[in-house]
């Protein structure tokens, strides 16, 4: 490698750290401000409901009503706050994370739990989610493979759609990683990504 | 009941003092993060210690926050709340314990009925997981875990969903509007089919032993 493409590895991987500790400062933001504001409603709520409970019409229904929508709106924001950078992620990482979707996806995760840059844990993450949505639903289990060696993360995807290497290579060449396929169409894709 | 309260955010905090003072309960002090908490729990007793989990000291201080006050004082009750029920925190806290402790959504205690049962519950023994995590849990159990629980009858997947709430069999029993008998027959019938030793039939073990089943993936307990 010459001095000249170095820079620009370095260059490209600053620009990748910065965005995604951006997103992950938004999802901290909507947890802080929004959602925040919508649980402290929610009480302030409860307490008119306390004050209305003589009322023999329809106020304490309303109450409740309004408390449900909330919530909604509380899940909602929640979903935005997956697709931005999931609160998991960012504080139990990536095999947490993804252990989390297990119930919505067919998929094992082996982790050890080692955790790895803002920017890494971000990008794998959403590799590892595009892989499964083209799957279609409940066909077969994949395996995810989560390790730290010497060069960084080791993350291998088993018994998936190997046409979907290209969509992962797009993604974790943002942070010079590298993936490659392992096996036929339903194979195995292997990507590792740098990391100190 | 004696409360005592520990979040970050000053807006949610003062707004669950209001509502703890309008359902009746004294706050013996709150605080803006774990070690203050502690600090305040060595000094005033308290019945239930609300704890936000995503509070200082980060990531996760009301999880560490409550190894600490559980080891300090056994009999306190401990309810964690958060903007998220996230299945990964909830097996984090029944590590903590299973015995009078809760997990609930922040937006869910919004009621005087609600946040003085659930705070009873925890003071009581009992475990009070929210609803909303154990509906999911059931209705979406790790993918290894499916075809097992295809074998479940309607009343049955009702009575795991109760029992993921923490519910005990007489409070299993009051909300279905059957005899105690019958739930015990269900939740026999539950063990079998899942293949969970008839053992854990002990109420705390048995609620730990149907959320790890729901969660976890074949071969690795």
């Amino acid at each position: 490698m010459t001095l000249d493409t170095y820079d620009a590895t370095r260059s490209a991987r600053r620009s990748a750290d910065e965005q995604w500790s951006q997103r992950r400062d938004i999802e901290r933001q909507l947890h802080d401000g929004p959602a925040l504001r919508i649980a402290a409603l929610t009480l302030r709520l409860g307490l008119l409901a306390q004050k209305a409970r003589s009322d023999a019409g329809d106020l304490p229904r309303d109450i409740a009503e309004l408390q449900d929508q909330l919530h909604l709106i509380q899940q909602e924001l929640r979903a935005v706050a997956d697709r931005i950078y999931p609160p998991l992620l960012q504080e139990a990482g990536l095999g947490a994370a993804l252990r989390e979707l297990a119930g919505s996806a067919s998929m094992r995760v082996d982790a050890d739990g080692g955790r790895f840059d803002t920017a890494v844990e971000g990008v794998a993450y959403f590799a590892v989610l595009g892989v499964l949505a083209a799957l279609p639903p409940t066909t077969r289990t994949v395996d995810v493979v989560i390790r730290r060696d010497a060069e960084g993360l080791a993350l291998d995807l088993g018994n998936v759609d190997t046409c979907q290497i290209d969509a992962v290579r797009d993604r974790v060449q943002w942070v010079g990683g590298v993936a490659a396929v392992f096996g036929g169409l339903i194979g195995t894709i292997k990507v590792r990504i740098p990391c100190e | 009941m004696r409360v005592a309260v520990a979040d970050d955010g000053a807006l949610f905090r003062d707004g669950l003092v209001m509502l703890l003072d309008a359902a009746g309960h004294e706050v013996v002090g709150c605080a803006a993060d774990g070690d203050a908490l502690v600090e305040l729990l060595a000094t005033e007793p308290a019945d239930v210690a609300v704890l936000d989990i995503r509070m200082p000291p980060e990531p996760d201080g009301g999880l560490v926050t409550a190894e600490r006050l559980r080891a300090d004082h056994p009999g306190l009750g401990l309810l964690f709340l958060s903007h998220y029920a996230e299945a990964h925190y909830l097996i984090r806290v029944l590590h903590i314990g299973t015995d009078s402790i809760g997990y609930r959504l922040k937006e869910k205690v919004g009621s005087v009925e609600v946040l003085s049962d659930t705070l009873t519950r925890i003071r009581d023994g009992e475990i009070v997981i929210e609803p909303v995590l154990a509906q999911r849990l059931v209705e979406q159990p790790s993918s290894s875990r499916r075809d097992a629980l295809v074998a479940l009858s309607e009343r049955e997947t009702e009575v795991l969903r109760l029992m993921s709430e923490g519910r005990s069999n007489a409070g299993i029993a009051s909300v279905l509007f059957v005899a105690a008998k019958s739930v015990e027959k269900h939740i026999a019938s539950i063990f079998t089919k899942l293949g969970l030793p008839s053992d854990t039939a002990e109420h705390h073990r048995r609620v730990l032993a149907v959320l790890t089943f729901l969660r976890s993936q074949e071969g690795s307990g």
